[in-house]
């Protein structure tokens, strides 16, 4: 993959990507926060399609290409490389030993750290208090080295 | 007691709506519609009563400019859109040739120079998104061109904009002091401004533009090269992004009222128009599209986008009313004339040249064979 970067002056910054295929995908990222995306075929000289999104669509799309949003439902376990740190989403299920307990009482193991608790139908909970009660549904994003993490997972 | 300000800008303010509500109908950019509301109705609009706002716009579209396409793009911008740039300048002796030939002395020639070379980032930027154009790749040229252009215009009109050898100093002096302070002080100072608050950033921000300006106009230059400046040292403070954000609405309500006021402010101007100023205007038209549609084809565009970006640099705006109004002050009503009149009429047919670029490139006789492997899908 390919990747050129160029100034709009007045407009925004514009990538082209050449991806191995051949085909082009032309990001044009405007001051507004707007993204205009075009679709290139080959050396085609009009697009094939365009697509304009907002801030927010772009940003979506963009967690969504990256793996971040990538729901651990789907395919169970899902991780997402950092070299060799790794991020983890670990469900609590019913019957786990997490549930009900605080998160200051959890046992994490050296190097595991945890960065957010997602609850269904609730805001993201960032840095949970160490108060906090967990509860079945819930989702820790768990983060750090691969064996601390791998430790995590075997513990539950 | 309501102040009678208020009755004015209702009624331009609704006539710019309807015009814009018009053509927004059949995707036609706006500005040649405000234009044409100030032809069509300025005689019975109360235009002075319609002020700061006017003025506050083209100062603040001047800053806006300075901002986007100050000198330190030079070195994010392409080669190659640079190259295009150095055909784009030969309209400058070319003009200063036409002006001579016309019967002008040096100064109103390098006067008639400047309103034939310089093209309107303003418009075209406005004409590129609305018309979502940004990704191609005309485009990156057109824009490149531009930030050589505003630099070029910029330095002219600093050195034109004094009477006598007090001005011209005064004018360069002040010019080159602000762009050191931009290249040497903005950086230091990045830090610090990053610290205040959007509000604070916003009054200062147009305390200062509309103080340079002032400053500019005191040492008897032009102050639209004072408001472009202070647009360059706002970008060097990193605050680029910010300040697009804070002023863009207020800035895109001056400047709409800023059109409309030009509009109706050109009649009373253009009615001694002689047929040299009518012959001056329509070659100042004519000259940029072969210059430009070389320098694409140096910049290595394809024939089709060669002509889009010809298309793309017709317009003229904001610096050709600068010039216009310097040069009516300094004596030279037939560049004046020409600078409001090519205003007038590049605006309207640039949106439609640029508009209408793809059915009119088909249009074009081209080798054969070739044409329908290049553009598959018409």
């Amino acid at each position: 993959m390919r990747v050129e970067e160029a100034v709009l002056p007045g407009v925004g910054r514009k990538f082209t990507i050449t991806v191995s295929s051949g085909d082009r995908l032309v990001i044009v990222v405007h001051h507004s926060g707007k993204r205009e995306l075009q679709y290139f075929e080959g050396p085609a000289e009009e697009p094939t399609a365009a697509l304009d999104l907002t801030d927010e669509e772009a940003r979506e799309l963009g967690a969504i290409l990256a793996g971040v949003l990538f729901h651990p439902e789907a395919v169970g376990d899902t991780q997402s490389k950092l070299g060799q740190k790794v991020i983890e989403w670990l469900r609590v299920l019913p019957g786990s030993p997490l549930v009900g307990k605080r998160v200051e009482s959890l046992s994490l193991p050296e190097g595991a750290h945890l960065l957010a608790v997602d609850r269904p139908g609730a805001p993201l909970i960032p840095h949970p208090a160490p108060d906090t009660v967990l509860e079945v549904g819930d989702t820790l994003v768990v983060a750090g080295t691969r064996e601390a993490v791998e430790a995590l997972k075997r513990s539950l | 007691m309501m102040h009678p300000s208020v009755e004015a800008f209702t009624l331009a303010a609704g006539l710019l709506a309807l015009g814009s509500a018009l053509v927004h109908r059949l995707g036609f950019p706006p500005l040649p519609i405000y234009l044409l509301i100030g032809l069509l109705v300025g005689q019975r609009l109360p235009v002075e009563e319609l002020e700061p706002l006017p003025s506050l716009g083209l100062l603040l579209l001047l800053f806006s400019v300075g901002l986007e396409f100050g000198p330190d793009r030079l070195r994010e911008v392409s080669g190659k859109a640079l190259r295009a740039g150095g055909y784009d300048a030969l309209a400058l002796p070319l003009g200063f040739g036409l002006g001579l030939l016309a019967g002008l002395d040096w100064r109103g020639a390098a006067l008639l120079a400047g309103v034939i070379y310089a093209s309107s980032s303003a418009v075209i930027v406005k004409l590129i998104v609305d018309l979502r154009r940004a990704a191609n790749p005309e485009s990156e040229v057109v824009l490149g061109i531009l930030v050589l252009e505003d630099l070029v215009v910029a330095l002219l009109l600093a050195l034109l904009g004094g009477e006598g050898a007090w001005g011209l100093l005064g004018g360069l002096g002040l010019a080159l002091l602000y762009l050191l302070f931009a290249r040497f002080l903005g950086p230091v100072l990045v830090r610090f401004v990053e610290t205040l608050s959007d509000e604070l950033v916003l009054l200062l921000g147009a305390a200062f533009t509309a103080g340079t300006a002032l400053l500019f106009h005191a040492v008897g230059a032009s102050e639209g090269v004072g408001a472009f400046l202070a647009g360059v040292v706002a970008a060097a403070l990193g605050l680029r992004e910010r300040l697009e954000s804070l002023f863009g609405p207020v800035r895109d309500l001056g400047v709409a009222l800023f059109f409309l006021v030009v509009g109706a402010e050109a009649l009373p101007l253009l009615q001694d128009l002689t047929p040299l100023g009518v012959g001056l205007t329509l070659l100042g038209l004519l000259l940029k599209l072969p210059l430009n549609h070389l320098g694409s084809a140096r910049a290595g565009l394809s024939p089709k986008r060669r002509l889009y970006s010809a298309f793309y640099l017709v317009p003229r705006g904001e610096f050709n009313l600068v010039l216009g109004t310097l040069a009516l002050a300094q004596g030279y009503p037939l560049v004046s004339q020409v600078a409001v009149l090519l205003v007038l009429l590049s605006i309207p047919l640039g949106a439609l040249l640029i508009h209408q670029a793809p059915n009119l490139w088909g249009l074009f006789p081209k080798p054969r064979g070739k044409a329908a492997g290049a553009s598959p899908r018409g």
